[in-house]
């Protein structure tokens, strides 16, 4: 392909969105009118396409990853056709007896509902790009965390957090200090999250409701989750539930 | 946080405000989904990973820049149109190639469908590209981070420098699509 120096960067910045009108206007008249300007514009205009491309393959692969976390905890009903109605029916009938049972019996002191509600969150935050060290080290809480070894991600996350703070650190090893009990800690880290930063703040306001509550502070845990059961997203219906328990 | 604080966190952040919106949403929607339209766990999960997709693009491509209703609702409709599409293309039980689904539905929104073959070789040529180039390029043209947010990123001197480079990756994309559409059609004629 014939390649003028100036036609190419024509068009890159035609792409780029860095030309005034005149040249747009110039761009448009080309494309419809001379031959080796249009070949070198589709062939641009190819290239982006597929790095465009190329970039939702790696979100996918990404959206993949996150999936095999979350999807360890999911519990759905699957799908039945309509010859298993009868079945269904009887099961939630037997279903609504048994939770009505259990709500009866289990204590609902605060430790409890900590319990019941607590689920650490999953790690979804990618390493930018860092020094070899940085990630090395990253790398390791993050995966010692995926894998329920709180001591060692506690530890990791809080060097990695102290090397390069991140408001996704300070979640995790928020969540991996309330997984091991350290409460005090992980309030700590929850309050930091919610005072420096404007990202994750309503996760870090669920989890520090449940520090209050295994804590026992009811008070304080009700003013929490108030204000969550409050917001439009995030939490809001959970909050809610947990609010009517502990009320 | 409302949610239009969530488009624009999206719009200047990344991969991790995306999970978080991934994780936000899935339960309900896989619910939906499943009740909806009887797909499989496998069907359904596949469909909201398209969906988080398109969000993420129409935000990225300014598409999308206030929201009128709820992301939930946003998201709900988008996965109504993939689902119906993936429904339309595919055999019922034939399970969903997101790959596939994904070249259609960016060659979809171009008034010239591309060369079908064209378009592997850009692919072949964009990986041979390398590091940090890819990266680099895919961050300006799919993820429109500006030169400031790229050269704090890629750890350039400054803003121009990041531009340079960008510049010359390009350069050598063009060098490279032309080299391997060349070698095509040699191993073609070669053939023949």
């Amino acid at each position: 392909m014939y390649t003028d120096e100036s036609d190419m960067t024509l068009v890159e910045r035609y792409f780029d969105a860095d030309l005034d009108d005149a040249d747009m206007q110039e761009v448009t008249r080309r494309v419809e009118t001379d031959d080796s300007f249009r070949a070198l514009f589709e062939r641009e205009q190819l290239l982006i396409l597929v790095i465009r491309y190329q970039g939702q393959h790696d979100k996918l692969r990404y959206l993949k990853k996150m999936e095999r976390h979350l999807s360890q905890d999911i519990h759905r009903a699957p799908t039945l056709s309509l010859r298993y109605w009868p079945y269904l029916v009887a099961a939630a009938v037997v279903g609504v007896l048994v939770a009505l049972f259990v709500w009866l019996a289990v204590p609902k002191d605060s430790d409890k509902l900590f319990q019941a509600y607590f689920k650490p969150y999953p790690n979804m935050f990618e390493p930018g790009v860092r020094s070899v060290r940085e990630t090395t080290q990253r790398r390791q809480a993050l995966r010692a965390y995926e894998l329920g070894d709180y001591e060692t991600a506690a530890r990791g996350l809080k060097q990695a957090y102290h090397d390069h703070p991140e408001p996704g650190l300070l979640l995790l090893l928020g969540n991996a200090n309330l997984s091991l009990g350290h409460v005090p800690e992980a309030e700590e880290n929850f309050n930091a999250l919610i005072k420096n930063y404007d990202d994750l703040d309503l996760q870090a306001k669920w989890y520090l409701s449940l520090c209050y509550l295994k804590q026992g502070d009811v008070e304080r845990a009700k003013i929490m989750l108030k204000e969550l059961g409050a917001t439009e997203i995030s939490y809001a219906s959970k909050a809610k539930e947990l609010f009517e328990k502990v009320n | 946080m409302t949610h239009n604080d969530i488009i624009s966190k999206i719009r200047s952040g990344g991969q991790n405000e995306l999970g978080l919106v991934y994780a936000e949403y899935r339960e309900e929607f896989l619910r939906w989904i499943t009740k909806e339209y009887h797909c499989s766990d496998d069907d359904s999960k596949d469909i909201y990973q398209l969906t988080i997709l398109i969000f993420y693009d129409n935000i990225k491509q300014g598409k999308l820049e206030n929201l009128v209703s709820s992301v939930k609702t946003y998201l709900f409709g988008i996965g109504k149109n993939v689902v119906r599409d993936v429904l339309r293309k595919e055999k019922r039980y034939t399970p969903i190639n997101q790959e596939k689904w994904l070249k259609e539905y960016l060659v979809e929104d171009q008034a010239h469908a591309p060369d079908e073959r064209a378009f592997d070789i850009a692919g072949i040529a964009l990986g041979k590209l390398g590091q940090p180039c890819q990266r680099l390029i895919e961050m300006f043209y799919y993820e429109k981070k500006s030169m400031v947010e790229i050269s704090e990123a890629l750890q350039f001197k400054n803003p121009e420098t990041a531009k340079n480079q960008k510049c010359k990756c390009m350069a050598r994309l063009r060098k490279l699509f032309e080299e391997e559409r060349s070698r095509t059609q040699n191993t073609i004629n070669h053939v023949y």
